[in-house]
Parts: structure tokens; C-alpha cells; sequence
């Protein structure tokens, strides 16, 4: 059954490929955070995009002044 | 590093998304042609291509390879952009990876309608097409890592494991199964024979079935049904121990499809065990699909597209409990080789892939057209005119196997067989029609949803880039004091290019290698002569018009398969079967030692109108090889072939004494017809297919008794049920 | 995007806050339909609505965070001080900046959804990354367009005030080790493969096919490597280092145990006798490490070990020549001077130099009222301040307070070791003692057998299988007590629960609730009138009792109070409008000398003096009933640093048998546990605040109560959300269940093992049936012990999980 033996390397080969997969995603923090990723997936459809005008001039300066009522009136 | 505007491509999505509906309904179709041939012969019109032993493959490879083909491609395209925040690596490689798919789908199904097949289940198309589809794959493959490489999210949602698993494991697939030795434009020869052959093919084939009908179809799951269901998934820890024990088991699962076959004990038992282990996992997955909609039931009563994911789902769960049970021997010797196995997998495909397809496109549609559905309503009655084809197919071939499976196996008082074969599928035949009733049922859903969809289209305007914001990935990243390059693999493509070439390259060594190295050792028999030139000639036709997809050529150890067709097959009658021709369905009988239990004039009648020697007979005619010439400038080619691949002809037999002996042969069988006062013209292809059929099963008989007696000792006996 | 407007309000009686859900107060802010509980609430929408952040408001019912106290503007200037920011920065190039912040008031994804969209609140952010585990988020900007101090604020702004203490100077965060997580994974793919390896030999794959059987075994023994080298490592090291310290611990028979069935099936394999025991080793090796990892499963957003650094704040304003300037603590030293903010916290003990200073002490001392302190006087490092702004003047450096003192000193206990290892002690024996028969009786009759006989017994009864019970029963337990709001340290401290015999309560802030006061009034009836004098005139003062005399009086529209004089200490006095009020101490109001054990706030309009408020701590529910569960199984004691007054209640509640024991100092308390303990008690502690401190860390168990998931508690051996206490009997008991578990299960384990010797002895254990055994006793222990610490969990009423409905998105 030499048959056996080539199945037998491809399977094995993969699954040592996998391995190194497994190893690589621990390394890379993948699995650190269960609670975010999930979620994560769900936001982007509401994410407005900004015209063409990247995200400074007016608005931003109007969202600094904000930012510091919030912090003056307390 | 500044925040990055970029444009998910939706273009190619929309291509597959209509490439999708396309084929889909062409493949139904061509099911359900198939489906009426089966108690209407008289549908192939006499035509070659439109009969049912060319239709089915048709069907197969459409459904399987075009629409959830290019269903996975429509998923995969528009859910890796916006897990990667990335759009696709290459529009050039998208745009060719779409066509090229495209291409090789039409290649195919001319093909197959013109009989060009290597005659493996599922893996029908020819080599040049092996090929096509080896270079597409790769192309899609680059496409896909290219997009991972330079995404901006840094981590990988466990649906895209899901791709990348099906990457890799499919080109494994495809791959090993495909080596073949060309003899023609459109002809080759598997290397391995008979059960080797056959190993490898349902190795393949049931990973196909699990990597490309399961695992991408799991990443879609895992992506839209949080989207459809705005909430996330049940456990995302659970998601992950899903994967990476699926991905272990589900390799070695193959060997059930060859329970009671040629094939070593162990070998059959290796697979019943990784199948009933497969049971874990899957419903794992099924469970965390379900859970995820806890608390969002109210939700599934008015959204179409979760009233499909949830039925998709309960279909996975469904097939994924049958298949092991099927697995097990003493439920396997029932159903095997009956329309059970059809039930089962049409669970799989029109419940699962189906309907998850459909409700992946009900879902993408409204967003890329940013518009609402055309028809709420529609899509509901496309779902339980859908659900209600689905159980109308089911239900009956469920019905139909297990009372023909019984039929087989009885017996009278006296020990005869209670039943003549024909009876078995005569009884049948209503079955038959309500499932194609069933089928149609789900076409017009299908069409339902065309049309429903079309409308949507139609008043909605497309996003061909959509405009999104986010910031790349930083180069450097440090997470706890530690520090190190994140995408070091993207600074250098070409390095990374070539190690992985290397390193597939040694992988390749180390598993060809052995495979030289250790001598195959099937129990040979003396007796096992190769075939003659005519019969192999015989053997291509019967191939090409896929008598195998009716009739098997495994005659199992049960009392009643050896009361029916005698002695039991054994390993080493394969040797020289360059494909192995085992089959997977008897609609037909058993073929395996046909060889002298008729006349060659009762095959001769039989195979101009089958029903004029078996009354009621469902068997189509095949008039056409009356008429055809058979083309003996092959023969060299072929014996050549079979020399290569091992066949013990004597040296130099190919350049004329080949076609010296088919001259002889064909005129023996000449005689013989002659003798029963039939004229069959000169060298037509019926005389070839003769020759082969009178051959089958012929060496054993012929063997000497003790050798037969020593076989019989390798394990198996005869088992009563 | 969803436009703001298009969210619910919610109308119900109670209006509650649209932002942080909170009640509002009498005044709500109305914003467009919108209200709001404070301004800061209002203002974190405003920020929001404009930046198209809405979602956050879609994703979950009022997610925010209560804005009602939140800190003051300079907060973060230390910030700008490149040194006292380097903690907080994890990379920085010419145009780019990381920087990483705990922010313990994640809590939904809508948090997750705003902190990962800063770049849209302001455009000098780049990206930012949360870790919600770890409660972190990291933020990349571009510092040449927002300074580091600008995104403290643009999170505090958005209601995430980041937590910051003296401990990020220390820098070093603990880094989790994967190693563990990477030894599983070697040994799982490693076992999977080895078991397919070997089926096609327990299937029969027959002398027909040497060649493959060959193949198979190599593979097998190949694929054992990685397991014997690495993954197995941890055993070794724990059974040497058992060795070392004279002590056989449960890892030794083990390694022997994993040595031996290595050694032999290299043997077989080699000399080609058989197929070996690989699937049996790997297999095992793979499930105790699986075990331990379930074990060893840390809460990662909770620290055990805090120590008075995470208390402290990272800098203190100091007085340079009358100018205010950020320092970072350690810098501080004797003769600065610090100006110290209403609530925040004296870092060092000092002399008080101007200012009036209302000290709360009750995280230090347990005093659960403020304590007045003069101009001249000692004021001690703990103590936060109330009212307005003090300057101090520094005698002690930080770390020479007496508060670091109390908390630094080093108390040795000597490790014990948990019954587990003491029974694996006895089960090595009796296995080496089978051994040793099996030899001897085969060199009476077949010594060639001997061998065989041996390896086969140890490689059989390893007590593998009773580590892998601990582990997996400790395991659930210690999840499930987490999903009930009681995080334990580790596992060996469900044990000790289990075998405690005294418990040991702190009163303020255990059994009360912090800073929350009842007052009862007594004396002749108020006048509406009278009481909207007495309401106003409170409403002025800072004294936590007039703000609780204020709120019970439950109308607060703001009038001017003329002539209000407010005397730290006494009371107030003032005239609302026409009528003169008087709050305060008996002596201030009437001038009795007379001395009140319970506290109270005697009033007085117009000079006539209608009665008093009597004021009493706040508890929690239903002490009563679980004080009296506990009091049949344990024996009690409560220790309070405050005063005795409410000494007939808390007798009534924990009976006569138990001491009660008042103006404990923190001293008091720890030698109170130690005498407990040379009394053989082993006493659990239960307490929160520094004033515990000490005693949490002497008891056997120390179990500190926090009062919100993200309020810090002293180092102890666990920490039980103050919502839970009342389950405390609960808990308890269910830890001494666990020790039951595992006992069961390993009696299970035993029968698995006796078998397995059955066939041992005999020396003929063929690899089929250890493959069968293993994994099934494996299995089976791990069903056994999910299936009955799941079950106990139920009876006992605690929650499985926490499946907390904010998380579900959208509608």
C-alpha cells in the first residue's frame, strides 16, 4: 500500500504546517483577547467615512474646545 | 504612519455573486435532468451528452465547483477585505482568477458532455483542466495571503483560519489525486491502480467534501451570521478549538467510503474511527452557530437571511450526525450503494451550502446596492418553497435506499434470492419521482430568489469601492516590554517567496520518496492477467459514458452480494485497473463478474434497448456505439501508458502486435454474434465494450481453486445479512 | 450612521442618565430629549454627537461611564514631564508615539468601540488598540500634532480616565509566559498524529506489510521526541527541584513514570519487538500539561499583588516659590511642600501648613468618618482629603511613611505543600511496592520476565491521573467561582478555604457600604420650612454628613446662605433667608460637654433646638442571614478601627460566641490573627483597605473586598467582588467540595490503575490496552470532575458562566 505512505507525508506535512500556524498566531498575541475580536467584526458597516477633507481644520478644532469643557467643569 | 483612505472592491464580489446565481441554477438543472432520467430513460434523447451517465458528473462538478465555488470566492472576496481592513492584494489577480474559474467551468462541462473523463468521482476533468485549476488556485491563493500580508487589523478573525486552511489543504488535494499519466490531449491514467486508486480518490474525495463544501463555508458561517445576526458569535474560544480539531480529524476519514471493499481491515477501521470523531467537533461549530442567535429568535421570524443561515446551520448538524453514524460497518453495509448516500449528501449540499449561499447573497446584495431587499416577502416564500424541496428530496431517496438496501438482503425459506435486482428499482420509482419533484421545488426557489434579487439590483445603485479609513499596521510593535518587527514577512516577499518554495519542494521529496522506496505488496493473484488491447479499448468507453456511476464493481462479503453476483472481489483482482472502476452507486447491478454470464449477443441487444432483454429496465440505450468507429490508432498510446505505469505486457507489444490481437479478438466476438444470427459492423465501439464486459471477473474464476481458497484466508469471510 | 436623536430615552419614573444610565438627581440636564445626570455626562455626548460616534449609544444601553466625580484639569500635567511620561511610552520615532494606559473602567463593546475610534475624536490620534483582557488600550499618535498629556485628557474626556499610580514607574509589567501554551500545542500535534500512527497496528495491520509498520513506528517514535525533550519539561523541573528540597512530590513518580515508558519503547521500537507506549506517553504528557494550563489560568485583570504603589499617585503638585509644579513621587523629599487637591491622596506623612484639612482615613485606619486636623498638626501618609485645597509639608519621605512601613513589613510563612502531593507520596510507594513483588515473583519463576513486568507497572500506575483530577477539579472551580465574582490567587487557596476554622471580618467597607451614612432623626417633628433651612444650609457645607444630611433631606435648590460660617470639626452656622441654622456636633450646637457614643448632627433654628440626627453606617444586605450560616460552621471575629458604637447590632448579628473588638489599629489586627493562629485556628481573613493590609497577608486566607471590578484592593489571596459577600458561605462550602472531587475522581483513577496492574504483573501489558486505559481514565477523570464541580456549582445556585446580556450589539 505505497499509497498509504504518500497520503500519510501530505496529511503529515500539512498538519506539521498547521502546527507552525498555531505556534505563530500564539507568538503573535492572537489568542490573547477572546472578548474583542468578535466584536470587532461588528463595527466597521456603522463607520462613517470623512470627506475627502482628512480629519483636521474646523471640525477638529471645535472637538478640542469640547474636550476641554469636559474636563474644565468638573 | 498617517490614517489610510482605501476602497474595498466589490466589483469582483458582484462578478462571483452573479456568477453564483448563474451556475447555480444551470447545475440544479442539470440535476434535475438527471434526476427525471432515472425513471425516464428516454430523456437523454439519444444523445451522447444528455444522458445520465455524462449528465451526473455535469451536475456534480457545477454545483460543487461552480456554484459553491465561486459562493466560497463571493464570501471570501468580500469578508477578507473588511476582516483585513485591506482591499484585495491584486484587482489584476481577482480579475483573472474570476475568469480563469469561469473558463475552466465551461472547459469542464464541454468535456464532460463530450466524455472526456478520467472516470474518478468528483474528480472528473481531464488533466489539462488539472492543471488550469492547480495555476487559478494558486493565483487565488496569492491573492488571498497578498491581502492577509498587508492588512491593517492585526489579528486574523478565525474565519480567515478558516481560508487558509482551505487553501492549503484543497491544493494538497487536488494535487495528490491529480497524478496522472497523460495519453492524449484529453486522456490520462492515474498512476496507482485498483485499490490503491481508490484510496487515494476517496481520500480525496472526502476531503473535498470537507474542505471545500465544510471548512470555507464555516468561515462564511463564522463571519455573516454575526453580521446578519448584529451580534457576535456564541464563543470565540469554542470557534477556535473548532478549527484546529477539525482540521486534524477530518484528513484521515477518507478510507469510509470503502467499508466491506478490497481495502486492508485497518485501513477501513482507521477511517471509521476519525469519522465518528469528527462527530465532536462539527457540532461544536453547529452549536456555536445556533447559540449565537440565544435571545435573537424574534429576529429569525422576520429577517430572511437568518431564517436560511439557521436551517444551513441545523443541516450541517444534521449531516454532520448522519455521516459518522453512515461510517459505522453494520450501518454502512445497509446503506452503501444505495440512494441513502444520495439523501445524505443533498442534506449537506442544498441544506448547508445551499442554503447559506443563498443566505450570504440576500444579505451582501441590499448592502453593495446600498438598498433595501426588493421583496421581504419573496425571500420568504423562496425559504419555504426551498425547505419544502429540501424535505421532499430527502425524505423519499431516504425511503427508497433503505427499502431497496432490504430488498437486496432478503431471502426466500428455500435460501434463494427474494427478489430479481430489476424488481428492487422498479419498486422504487415513485421515490424517484417525488424527489425530482422535491428538486424542482428548490430550482423555483432558486429562481425566486434571481429574480427577487435582480429587482434589488435593479433599483439600487452599486458601490464598485466602497470608501473605508484606517491606519496600517505599525512596523514595529511592543507589546509587554518585549519588541519585535511585526510584518517582517511583507519587508521582504522575496525571500519569503523562495523558502516557501523550498520548503514545499522538500516536502514534496519526503513524501514521494518512500513511496518508491516500499514496494506495494497487494496479495497479487496468479491468474490476473492484463487486459487486451480491445477490452482496454472497451474500458475507456465504458468510462467515457460513466457506466460507473450506475454500476459498482465491488462485489462486498455479504451473503447476498455473493448469492447475486458470486465470489466475493479481492485486492489483487485491481492490479491493472488504471482507474479503478468500484462505482459508489448501484442503480444498476453489480458488474464485477458480468464477464460469461451472458451471451455476447444478450449485451449486444441489451445495450441497443436494454428493455427489450430486461423489461422495465431503466437503463438508457446507447445506439450511438453501434455507429462509432473505434479508434485503434490509440491503442499503441494506451498500451504504452499501461506499460509505464507497471502493466506486465511484453516489450515492444504496443507497436502492432496490440492492435494484431484487438483485430483477432474483435473477430472472435464477431463469430459469436454472428452465431446468434446478429451482423454488428466492423469495428465498432459496441464490440470493445463487449469484450470488456465479457471480461470482468473472468481471472479468478479461471484461478486454480486452491490459490482462490489462499486468498480467502487473507481476513475476510463471508458474512450473513 | 445613526443619527443621536434616533436613540431611545428611556422614561420611567426614575429618569436616568442617557449616557452612564445613572439615576439622575433633582435637577436632571436636559440636552435635546436627551438627559443627563451630570454636566460631564452631557459633555461626553456632546463630544461624541458631533464626532459621529453614536453607535456607542446603539451598541448598548447607556454604556458610559458616570461623570459625577471625575478628576481635575491639571491631573495629567505631569504628563508633559518626559520623564514621568516614559512609563506610559512603548515606541517613539521622529513622528509617531505608542502609548499604552490601564483603563479599569472598560466594561462593554461600546467601550471597545469608542477607544478604538479616537482617531475620530481628535485628528492627532492614528490608531488606537484595545486589549480587553488586560483592560489596556495602546494609542498611536503623532506627537508633533497632540502632546501624550492631551490623550490622557481626550480619554478622560470620553469618560476613561486612565489609571495611573506610583507603580508605572516601576515599568516592569509582569510578562506572561507562553512557553506552557507552546508545549501544549507541541504535545496535542505530536499525540494526534502518534495515536493515527498507531491504530493501523491495534487494527491489525498485518506482517504483510512490515515495510509500513516500519514507517508507522518510526514516524511514532520521531513525533515522541518533542514531547520527551520539551514538553515534558515542566515535570522535570518541578520533581528536581521536589528532590532538591528533600521532598517527593507528586512530579517525580511522574517523570519516573514518563522515563520508563520512554525508555522501553525506544527499546522496542529499535530492536523491533514492538510498537512501544509513544501514544500512552504523549497522550498523558499532553493531558496533565492541558490541566495545568486550566489550572494555572490567571485573572489577568486583576493583581494579587499590589503594594502601596498602586495606591500612590504617580506625581504630586509640589510648592516651588508659590509655583505649582508636577513631581513624581520618589522625587519628593523632607522639607518640600505639596499641595494636595480636594480627594486626592497625602503621599507622605507631613505637617499640615495652611488650609483647612478634613482627613478621610478610613482606607488606612477603618474610621469611617473624616477627621478634622488643625493647622500645625501631623497629617499621615493614606489619607485623602476633603474640601478645599491643603498645602503639607513634608517630614517622611514616601518610603519611610508609616503607611509604606505598615505595609512593607515582611512577614514569612513557610510554604505548604497540598494534600495531593502527600497522597502521590503513599500511592508512589504502594506502586514501587507492586513492583517490587512483580519482581521478585518472576525472578522465582521467569526472570526474563522481570523486566517487562516492572516497566509495564510503572509505566501503568503513575499518579498522573491524580494530578490531572486536581487540576482539572481546581480548574473549573476556581473559573466558576470567578464567573460568582470571587477570583482566587491560585489553586492551592481553594484548599485552605476548604480548612478554615476561624473567620475574621473588618467591619467598614466589608459589612458597610464605603462612605454611605443613614441618619435617623429624633426630637419633635420638622416644619417643611425648617427642613428646607437645615437642607440648604447642609447642601453648603463639604462634611460628609452634612452632604448626607443633605441628601436625606432631599431638596437642594440652590438659595444663598448669608453669614455661613463653617468650623471644621463643629459644624455650620449661617441664615437661609431670615431664619439662622446651626448644624453640628452636640457641643457646637447645644454646649453640653456630654459625650455620645454614636455619632450624630444636632440642628437648631432660630436658636430653638428641635432634636438631632442620628447617624449609623450603611450595610450591606442581608448580613444577618449569612452571618448566621457561617456562625454554625465557623467561629468568628470582627475587628474595626472605628468606634464601638454599633457594638448591640453586630453582637446581634454575629452572636454572642464571637469577639468584637473595636479601635483596632492596623497593628491590632494582624497580631490579633497571629495569636488566633498560635491557638491552631486557621483563620481567614476578610477585609478591604490598607488597614487590612497587614492581617490579610497573615491570615491563612486573605480574602480583600473590592467594591466595583475595578477599586483596588492590598495584596491578599483572593478578592471578592463586595456585591458577593452575602455568598461567602456559599463559596466556602463549595471549595470543600472540591477536595471531595478529587478524591473521588482519583479513587476512579485507582480502578483504571488496578486494572492496567492486572495485566502488568503478568508482564504482558500490550500497547492496545495502555492506549485504551490512558485515554479513557484520562477522559473519564476530566468528565467525572467538569461534570461534578458543574453540578455542585448548580446546586448551590452560583452562575456557570457570564453571560452578560450588555454585550449583545445593536437592535
Amino acid at each position: 500500500m505505497s499509497a498509504i505512505i504518500l497520503l500519510l507525508g501530505a496529511s503529515l506535512s500539512v498538519a506539521a504546517l498547521f502546527l507552525g500556524a498555531f505556534i505563530w498566531s500564539v507568538r503573535h498575541h492572537q489568542f490573547d483577547d477572546g472578548f474583542s475580536p468578535p466584536r470587532r467584526i461588528l463595527f466597521d458597516d456603522h463607520q462613517p467615512v470623512s470627506s475627502d477633507t482628512p480629519l483636521n481644520g474646523p471640525q477638529a478644532r471645535v472637538r478640542r474646545t469640547d474636550i476641554n469643557d469636559t474636563l474644565n467643569q468638573n | 504612519m498617517q490614517i489610510e483612505k482605501f476602497y474595498y472592491d466589490n466589483r469582483t464580489v458582484k462578478w462571483f455573486g452573479y456568477a453564483v446565481m448563474f451556475w447555480g441554477v444551470v447545475g440544479m438543472l442539470a440535476g434535475l435532468w438527471a434526476a427525471v432520467s432515472m425513471y425516464y430513460p428516454a430523456m437523454n434523447l439519444g444523445i451522447p451528452a444528455t444522458t445520465f451517465g455524462r449528465m451526473r458528473p455535469v451536475h456534480t462538478n457545477a454545483v460543487i465547483f461552480a456554484f459553491v465555488g465561486n459562493g466560497i470566492f463571493m464570501g471570501v472576496y468580500y469578508s477578507l477585505q473588511r476582516l483585513c481592513k485591506a482591499r484585495m492584494f491584486s484587482d489584476t489577480l481577482s480579475r483573472i482568477h474570476f475568469w480563469g474559474w469561469q473558463l475552466i467551468i465551461v472547459a469542464g462541462a464541454i468535456t464532460l458532455w463530450a466524455g472526456k473523463t478520467t472516470g474518478k468521482e468528483y474528480a472528473e476533468l481531464e488533466w489539462p483542466l488539472d492543471i488550469a485549476i492547480a495555476v487559478i488556485w494558486i493565483v487565488f491563493g496569492i491573492n488571498m495571503f497578498g491581502t492577509i500580508i498587508k492588512r491593517r487589523e492585526s489579528h486574523l478573525y478565525v474565519a480567515i483560519w478558516f481560508y487558509i486552511a482551505t487553501w492549503v489543504t484543497v491544493a494538497m488535494l487536488h494535487i495528490v489525486n491529480s497524478v496522472e499519466l497523460p495519453v492524449s490531449m484529453w486522456k490520462s491514467y492515474p498512476v496507482y491502480a485498483g485499490v490503491q486508486d481508490a484510496l487515494v480518490q476517496w481520500w480525496y474525495g472526502h476531503n473535498a467534501v470537507a474542505f471545500f463544501l465544510t471548512t470555507p463555508y464555516l468561515g462564511l458561517m463564522y463571519y455573516f451570521l454575526p453580521k446578519a445576526a448584529d451580534r457576535p458569535i456564541y464563543s470565540y474560544r469554542l470557534s477556535i478549538i473548532h478549527f484546529w480539531a477539525l482540521i486534524f480529524i477530518y484528513i484521515w476519514a477518507g478510507p469510509h467510503h470503502l467499508l466491506y471493499t478490497a481495502l486492508p481491515d485497518w485501513a477501513q477501521s482507521l477511517g471509521v474511527v476519525f469519522s465518528v470523531m469528527l462527530i465532536a467537533p462539527s457540532w461544536g461549530g453547529m452549536l456555536n452557530g445556533l447559540f449565537t442567535l440565544r435571545g435573537a429568535w424574534d429576529k429569525v421570524k422576520e429577517e430572511p437571511v437568518l431564517k436560511f443561515l439557521v436551517v444551513a446551520i441545523t443541516c450541517y448538524g444534521m449531516a454532520t450526525f448522519e455521516g459518522p453514524m453512515l461510517s459505522l460497518k453494520n450501518v454502512n453495509a445497509i446503506s452503501h450503494f444505495t440512494d441513502w448516500t444520495i439523501a445524505h449528501v443533498h442534506i449537506g449540499a442544498l441544506g448547508w451550502n445551499g442554503f447559506l449561499t443563498f443566505g450570504v447573497l440576500y444579505w451582501l446584495v441590499p448592502r453593495m446596492w446600498n438598498t433595501p431587499l426588493y421583496s421581504k416577502k419573496l425571500a420568504g416564500t423562496h425559504f419555504w418553497v426551498g425547505t419544502l424541496g429540501i424535505v421532499l428530496y430527502a425524505v423519499p431517496l431516504y425511503w427508497a435506499g433503505f427499502t431497496q438496501s432490504m430488498m437486496w438482503k432478503s431471502f426466500t425459506p428455500e435460501g434463494q434470492l427474494r427478489f430479481q435486482f430489476l424488481e428492487t428499482v422498479t419498486h422504487i420509482i415513485p421515490m424517484y419521482v417525488t424527489r425530482s419533484i422535491g428538486g424542482a421545488l428548490y430550482i423555483s426557489g432558486a429562481l425566486i430568489m434571481v429574480y427577487n434579487l435582480f429587482k434589488t439590483i435593479r433599483k439600487g445603485s452599486f458601490v464598485a469601492n466602497e470608501a473605508v479609513e484606517a491606519a496600517p499596521l505599525p512596523a514595529k510593535i511592543a507589546t509587554h516590554g518585549r519588541t519585535y518587527w511585526h510584518r517582517w514577512i511583507e519587508r521582504r516577499p522575496m525571500q519569503m517567496l523562495v523558502f516557501s518554495l523550498i520548503v514545499v519542494a522538500i516536502g514534496g521529496m519526503i513524501e514521494l520518496i518512500p513511496t518508491f522506496l516500499v514496494r506495494s505488496n497487494i496479495p497479487t493473484i496468479t491468474s490476473v492477467k492484463p487486459y487486451t488491447p480491445l477490452e482496454l479499448q472497451g474500458r475507456d468507453i465504458y468510462i467515457r459514458e460513466g457506466c460507473y456511476l450506475c454500476h459498482s464493481q465491488m462485489v462486498r462479503p455479504f451473503r447476498d452480494e455473493v448469492a447475486r453476483y458470486g465470489e466475493y472481489s479481492k485486492a489483487g483482482e485491481f492490479v491493472y485497473d488504471h482507474p479503478f472502476q468500484w462505482g459508489s452507486k448501484r442503480t444498476g447491478p453489480d458488474l464485477a463478474r458480468v464477464g460469461g454470464k451472458y451471451p455476447d449477443s444478450w449485451h449486444f441487444n441489451h445495450m441497443m434497448d436494454p428493455s427489450s432483454m430486461s423489461p422495465g429496465s431503466i437503463m438508457p440505450s446507447y445506439g450511438w456505439l453501434f455507429d462509432n468507429e473505434l479508434d485503434t490508432s490509440r491503442t499503441e498510446k494506451m498500451v504504452r501508458a499501461m506499460q509505464k505505469l507497471g502493466v506486465p505486457y511484453p516489450d515492444g507489444y504496443a507497436m502492432e502486435q496490440a492492435n494484431k490481437d484487438l483485430a483477432a479478438q474483435e473477430k472472435n466476438i464477431h463469430a459469436s454474434l454472428q452465431s446468434d444470427k446478429i451482423h454488428a459492423g466492423s469495428n465498432k465501439e459496441i464490440v470493445a465494450l463487449i469484450a470488456y464486459l465479457q471480461r470482468l471477473g473472468k481471472d479468478i474464476k479461471s484461478a486454480p481453486k486452491e490459490q482462490t481458497a489462499m486468498k480467502d484466508a487473507d481476513g475476510r469471510d463471508v458474512m450473513g445479512n | 450612521m445613526v443619527p443621536c436623536s434616533h436613540m431611545a430615552t428611556t422614561t420611567d419614573k426614575k429618569t436616568t442618565c442617557d449616557h452612564c444610565g445613572d439615576p439622575c438627581t433633582i435637577h436632571p440636564i436636559k440636552w435635546g430629549e436627551k438627559v443627563f445626570c451630570c454636566e460631564g455626562c452631557r459633555t461626553v455626548y456632546q463630544l461624541l454627537d458631533r464626532s459621529g460616534l453614536c453607535d456607542y449609544y446603539r451598541l448598548n444601553e447607556k454604556p458610559g461611564l458616570s461623570h459625577a466625580h471625575s478628576s481635575r484639569h491639571e491631573k495629567f500635567a505631569f504628563l508633559d514631564d518626559v520623564k514621568m511620561a516614559a512609563p506610559f511610552i512603548l515606541f517613539q520615532d521622529a513622528q509617531e508615539t505608542h502609548a499604552r494606559w490601564y483603563l479599569p473602567q472598560m466594561h462593554c463593546s461600546s467601550c471597545l468601540y469608542l477607544l478604538e475610534n479616537l482617531h475620530r475624536l481628535d485628528p492627532g490620534v492614528i490608531a488606537s488598540r484595545v486589549d480587553f483582557a488586560a483592560k489596556e488600550v495602546t494609542v498611536l499618535f503623532d506627537h508633533s500634532r497632540i502632546r501624550i498629556r492631551q490623550v490622557a485628557e481626550l480619554l478622560t474626556a470620553a469618560g476613561y480616565e486612565p489609571y495611573v499610580s506610583l507603580r508605572d514607574l516601576g515599568g516592569t509589567k509582569p510578562v506572561g509566559t507562553r512557553d506552557n501554551i507552546y508545549r501544549l500545542g507541541v504535545a496535542g500535534f505530536c499525540f494526534a498524529n502518534i495515536m493515527l500512527l498507531s491504530f493501523p497496528e491495534y487494527f491489525g495491520l498485518g506482517t504483510s506489510e512490515e515495510a509500513l509498520r516500519g514507517v508507522f513506528r518510526g514516524l511514532n517514535l520521531a513525533l515522541s521526541l518533542p514531547v520527551f525533550f520539551y514538553s515534558a519539561q515542566p515535570f522535570y523541573r518541578n520533581a528536581w527541584s521536589g528532590l532538591r528540597t528533600r521532598f517527593l512530590n507528586i512530579d517525580a513518580p511522574i517523570v519516573l513514570a514518563i522515563l520508563v515508558t520512554f525508555a522501553r519503547s525506544m527499546y522496542e521500537v529499535l530492536s523491533g519487538t514492538g510498537p512501544g507506549y509513544f501514544d500512552s506517553m504523549t497522550g498523558i504528557v499532553f493531558f496533565m500539561l492541558a490541566g495545568r494550563m486550566l489550572q494555572d489560568r490567571t485573572h489577568r485583570r486583576l493583581s494579587f499583588e499590589r503594594d502601596y504603589r498602586s495606591y500612590f499617585p504617580i506625581a504630586v503638585s509640589v510648592l516651588t516659590e508659590g509655583k505649582e509644579t508636577p513631581r513624581s513621587l520618589p522625587e519628593i523629599q523632607c522639607g518640600d511642600t505639596l499641595l494636595i487637591h480636594h480627594g486626592e491622596l497625602i503621599p507622605a506623612d507631613g505637617i499640615l501648613t495652611r488650609g483647612q484639612a478634613l482627613i478621610d482615613y478610613s482606607f488606612v485606619t477603618g474610621e469611617s468618618l473624616p477627621i478634622p486636623k488643625e493647622m500645625g498638626e501631623l497629617v499621615y501618609a493614606g489619607g485623602k482629603q476633603t474640601g478645599a485645597a491643603i498645602e503639607v509639608l513634608v517630614v517622611k519621605e514616601v518610603a519611610q511613611s508609616y503607611l509604606t512601613q505598615l505595609w512593607n513589613r515582611q512577614e514569612n510563612k513557610k510554604e505548604e505543600y497540598s494534600f495531593i502531593h502527600v497522597l502521590s507520596r503513599q500511592f508512589t510507594y504502594i506502586v514501587l511496592a507492586v513492583a517490587v513483588c512483580a519482581a521478585v515473583y518472576w525472578w522465582a519463576y521467569e526472570p526474563a520476565r522481570i523486566v517487562n513486568a516492572v516497566t509495564a507497572v510503572l509505566i501503568v500506575a503513575c499518579p498522573c491521573a491524580l494530578l490531572l483530577s486536581s487540576t482539572f477539579t481546581n480548574g473549573n472551580i476556581l473559573r466558576i467561582l470567578g464567573n460568582n465574582g470571587l477570583y482566587l490567587r491560585n489553586a492551592r487557596v481553594i484548599e485552605a478555604i476548604s480548612t478554615t476554622t476561624h473567620i475574621v471580618f473588618d467591619k467598614t467597607g466589608t459589612l458597610t457600604l464605603p462612605g454611605d451614612h443613614v441618619l435617623t432623626y429624633k426630637g419633635r417633628p420638622l416644619e417643611p420650612a425648617e427642613q428646607r433651612a437645615i437642607a440648604i444650609l447642609a447642601a453648603q457645607s463639604t462634611h460628609p454628613l452634612s452632604k448626607a444630611l443633605a441628601h436625606h433631606l432631599e431638596m437642594a435648590e440652590p438659595c444663598r446662605v448669608l453669614g455661613f460660617k463653617e468650623i471644621p470639626g463643629k459644624g455650620a452656622e449661617g441664615w437661609v433667608d431670615g431664619t439662622h441654622v446651626m448644624i453640628g456636633s452636640r457641643r457646637f450646637v447645644t454646649g453640653s460637654r456630654a459625650i455620645t457614643t454614636d455619632t450624630r448632627v444636632y440642628v437648631r433654628v432660630n436658636g430653638e433646638y428641635p432634636g438631632y440626627f442620628c447617624c449609623s453606617s450603611h450595610y450591606r444586605e442581608g448580613i444577618a442571614r449569612w452571618m448566621h450560616v457561617l456562625r454554625g460552621r465557623y467561629s468568628l471575629s470582627l475587628l474595626s478601627g472605628d468606634n464601638d458604637r454599633e457594638r448591640s447590632r453586630l453582637e446581634g448579628w454575629m452572636g454572642k460566641g464571637s469577639r468584637i473588638l473595636f479601635n483596632q489599629s492596623p497593628e491590632n489586627k494582624e497580631m490579633y490573627i497571629r495569636h488566633l493562629q498560635r491557638l491552631g485556628e486557621r483563620v481567614m481573613m476578610v477585609g478591604d483597605g490598607l488597614n487590612d493590609a497587614g492581617a490579610l497577608r497573615q491570615s491563612d486566607i486573605g480574602i480583600a473586598v473590592a467594591d466595583s471590578g475595578n477599586s483596588f484592593t492590598p495584596a491578599s489571596h483572593a478578592i471578592l467582588d463586595a456585591t458577593q459577600i452575602r455568598h461567602l458561605p456559599v463559596f466556602m462550602r463549595y471549595c470543600r467540595m472540591a477536595g471531595r472531587i478529587i478524591i473521588a475522581s482519583f479513587i476512579l483513577s485507582i480502578v483504571y490503575n488496578i486494572i492496567g496492574l492486572s495485566f502488568a504483573v503478568r508482564g504482558d501489558l500490550s500497547p492496545l490496552v495502555a492506549a485504551i486505559l490512558m485515554p479513557a481514565s484520562s477522559l473519564s477523570i476530566l468528565l467525572l470532575t467538569y461534570g461534578s464541580a458543574t453540578w455542585a456549582a448548580r446546586r448551590l445556585g452560583l452562575k456557570l458562566s457570564t453571560a452578560d446580556e450588555k454585550d449583545h450589539v445593536g437592535d
